[in-house]
């Protein structure tokens, strides 16, 4: 390995790269801003990093990359604050940091879920700055391995594992699952060019916003839900106020250390694929939590693992999906296609050439992303505080503030006033959804996943011109299959089990 | 917190000071920002060169101008909107081949007429379309491909950045034009098409220049052919379609400034002044070319003209390759 020889040379290049008062101060500012705004409910990095672009046209370009390095992981970092404070997942992979972050916060330990939150990022982009530096490019070539049949079959598996989300019903959680692809067809069909349950309104010909779906279904129904209880001695004011540690103990740390580090690998190795990088890596880490845990019924009460290990997982991906865009210039999401149009404002083309050509800049930006990483927990750590007070405003004016951030949130990723009226919808929804004890984390997990899966079937069908043996023959995919098998095994084993012993007692008893 | 009121309190003055020097210039265009819509979202070619343009204006206007990307349904949702907008200038739109041509032709349910409802400013920008393939397809020039395709027709696959979008059109011409059989296999853009020609899920793609040139300067993806007139300066070792045996053979996207229809003829002028002197200028001839794309610029009536060819052209590949977008 050629690149292991040269790893601390270049690294030292980096470092000396970013460590200048003007590179550090750009680290600094990125941070800063993106987590402000990741913070406001709804702005993702993508709308940050569109608003704050041409700003960056006139830095020199080392700079301007670590400062929109910077607000990518501010803004990612914001997003997790939010889905632990009040339930509001800025992005696809913050759901499933609300479903315990948020039941942590209200039991009075948002401090610890916030710390643990941070600290985990932290490992995980360590980590990953490190594997971008030794193994970028043969990772990427990894990735280009992966066709329309790997995608499918890698879907099938995120699917399948995604009903591990629920600890109630399963009943529930696989009709929640079938809904959420119902909500995900709607929209222009990739192959035909035919619109779907669009009824006419063209904002809805590119599907409903995974934003929309989000808030609503998540923020909008937490607060009707906590207005309803308002009246009765208000329960959330009363947790908030019995907030006992604002930092982890030994012990949190103890549980969380095993969650953080299998997230890390998880999140390592789905980050490195275009698309669903960091969604899947979030979720696939939980289910592997619950099924790991001793308590797996303390999940989706507040368990410390099922933040410590998804924001791990999510933040590792966010990291690594840095590979394809600099190795290949293939850019996994909206967000990498912006900053690699930023990297050809600046004269630089992305490509295997970057790293002989440029190389103060490629591994700047490398050294950058590790101090980022790192202002951001010296930043957040000691915010934590403020946040956890931030709870303690009484709710009559948080939830107005809330509701305000969340529409412009809403309205900044399209532009679209649908979308708003749309998330009032989901809210209303989702209010149901809490009234019914339905969980609503399947039902987003299959709407993300499902247009990829179908739009991947196809593919796959097109190009083997109808045989569906490829799914098989192709190790990969065959390879995800047979996870996905070996998953619905462990999973329907322990309830037929839990089934027979009930039948017994009840024989038992009658 | 003191630097902050003194902040405040300095912008403060100045705002109180501007404001009767902005009043009494109220007749000289423009004494408020301009929203520079463009129809797609941010991060594609269309944004970028919209924002690099975008910016350039502003500072020689003295006003701001503000990129409000409306993206969705193939550009129809943001182009629409500018149609609607008051024609005062200060709503502008960034059209290109696929809002303005494209769309119209394709789309059955399209709420804007090119042509009417809009008075086109200038273009600026163009960029070619490459054909590329995968480096194990074994044709090195587009008669070897086009020989290649013939001795297994209906076998091969290519890709494109979504059904009916410019991709799709540029091979579909190419079908026409070679009598070629080869099946179309639509990505949900740029970057995932030209991903899955480097990972030879496919072998073909009539790719945009600013999305395939990094690629093929890595030696990742075999140019074969440039789909433009002339040969491109970014790539002038490789022929066009036209040279190979189909005179004739044209695509590009264009991109271009449009307004309202019944925008005064002032405030037009001023525009046509300012953004070709942007697009013409060697700072932005530079910057393009980083994008892959070529400075443009075309009196109304040379762009008036383009648009009529190219919605009759479009027109008829869209009819016979039976694309139909609802």
């Amino acid at each position: 390995m050629e690149s292991l020889a040269s790893f601390f040379p270049n690294l030292a290049l980096g470092f000396q790269t970013a460590v200048s008062l003007q590179n550090l101060t750009y680290c600094f500012i990125g941070v800063f801003v993106g987590t402000v705004v990741g913070v406001l409910p709804g702005i993702g990095p993508l709308a940050a990093i569109a608003m704050l672009l041409p700003a960056t046209f006139n830095l020199p370009p080392v700079g301007a990359l670590i400062m929109l390095a910077g607000i990518y992981y501010g803004t990612q970092y914001g997003g997790s604050t939010t889905s632990i404070l009040v339930k509001l997942p800025g992005e696809s992979a913050s759901v499933v940091t609300c479903i315990d972050g948020y039941e942590m916060a209200k039991r009075g330990r948002a401090g610890p879920a916030l710390a643990i939150a941070a600290i985990g990022s932290f490992f995980a982009g360590t980590v990953g700055t490190i594997l971008i530096a030794v193994a970028g490019p043969p990772l990427a070539e990894m990735a280009l391995k992966f066709g329309a049949p790997e995608y499918f079959s890698l879907m099938t598996m995120g699917l399948i594992a995604s009903a591990v989300l629920a600890h109630g019903s399963m009943v529930k959680a696989i009709a929640m699952i079938f809904l959420g692809l119902v909500f995900g067809i709607v929209g222009t069909d990739v192959n035909s060019g035919m619109s779907r349950f669009t009824f006419g309104a063209s904002g809805l010909a590119d599907g409903l916003s995974f934003v929309v779906v989000a808030m609503g279904l998540f923020g909008f129904a937490e607060i009707l839900a906590n207005l309803e209880r308002q009246k009765e001695a208000s329960t959330r004011d009363l947790l908030a106020k019995k907030i006992e540690h604002l930092y982890p103990t030994l012990k949190d740390l103890k549980v969380s250390a095993g969650a953080i580090m299998r997230g890390t690998a998880i999140g390592a190795f789905f980050g490195t694929l275009p698309g669903a990088g960091p969604t899947i890596s979030a979720f696939s880490s939980y289910a592997l939590e619950k099924k790991m845990a001793k308590h797996p019924e303390e999940f989706g009460t507040g368990a410390i693992q099922g933040v410590a290990g998804p924001e791990s997982a999510n933040n590792a991906a966010a990291q690594c999906a840095f590979i394809p865009t600099l190795t290949l210039g293939i850019p996994g999401s909206g967000t990498m296609a912006l900053m690699l149009g930023a990297l050809t404002i600046q004269g630089i083309a992305p490509g295997p050439q970057v790293m002989t050509q440029r190389p103060e800049l490629f591994w700047g930006l490398i050294a950058s992303m590790w101090i980022g990483n790192a202002l951001l927990v010296v930043l957040n750590l000691p915010l934590i505080g403020l946040w956890v007070k931030l709870l303690q405003v009484p709710y009559r004016f948080l939830f107005p503030a809330i509701m305000v951030f969340m529409s412009i949130g809403v309205y900044s990723v399209n532009n679209l006033d649908l979308d708003i009226y749309m998330t009032v919808f989901f809210g209303f929804l989702g209010y149901v959804f809490i009234k019914l004890k339905c969980e609503p984390a399947p039902l987003i997990l299959a709407f993300v996943l499902g247009p990829l899966m179908e739009e991947n079937l196809r593919r796959a069908l097109l190009i083997s011109r109808g045989d569906p043996t490829v799914f098989f023959t192709r190790p990969i995919s065959a390879g995800f299959l047979i996870a996905t098998i070996l998953l619905l095994i462990v999973m329907i084993m322990p309830n037929v089990r839990k089934k027979r012993e009930q039948v017994l007692v009840e024989e038992g008893t009658g | 917190m003191h630097k902050l009121t003194r902040i405040a309190v300095a912008a403060l003055t100045a705002a109180a000071v501007a404001a009767p020097v902005g009043a009494a210039n109220a007749q000289v265009y423009p004494n408020k920002p301009i929203r520079l819509i463009v129809a797609f979202p941010p991060g594609g070619s269309t944004d970028i060169i919209a924002r690099l343009v975008g910016q350039k204006l502003g500072e020689r206007v003295g006003q701001q101008v503000i990129v409000d990307n409306r993206g969705g349904a193939g550009g129809t949702i943001g182009t629409e909107l500018a149609a609607k907008a008051n024609a005062d200038g200060y709503t502008l739109t960034m059209g290109t081949t696929s809002t303005h041509v494209i769309a119209p032709a394709a789309y059955v349910k399209v709420k804007y007429d090119p042509i009417k409802d809009f008075v086109p400013i200038t273009l600026v920008a163009s960029t070619p379309y490459l054909l590329v393939l995968h480096p194990g397809v074994k044709a090195n020039s587009l008669k070897e491909f086009v020989g290649l395709v013939k001795s297994q027709p209906g076998k091969l696959n290519f890709a494109s950045a979504g059904t009916g979008s410019t991709t799709q059109l540029a091979m579909e011409m190419l079908k026409i034009a070679a009598g070629i059989d080869i099946v179309h296999v639509p990505y949900s853009g740029n970057g995932p098409a030209g991903t899955a020609v480097m990972g030879g899920q496919v072998q073909a793609l009539f790719g945009s220049m600013p999305a395939v040139l990094p690629h093929v300067k890595a030696g990742r993806i075999r140019p074969i052919a440039v789909g433009t007139a002339k040969r491109s300066s970014a790539l002038p070792n490789v022929p066009t379609v036209s040279e190979s045996g189909y005179p004739g053979f044209e695509v590009s996207l264009w991109l271009g400034f449009f307004a309202p229809k019944g925008t005064p003829d002032p405030v037009l002028r001023k525009l046509y002044d300012e953004l070709t002197g942007i697009a013409r200028s060697p700072e932005m001839k530079e910057q393009f070319e980083r994008n892959g794309a070529d400075a443009v610029t075309t009196t109304q009536v040379e762009l008036s003209r383009l648009m009529k060819t190219e919605l009759d052209k479009y027109g008829k590949v869209i009819k016979s390759a039976g694309i139909q977008l609802k």
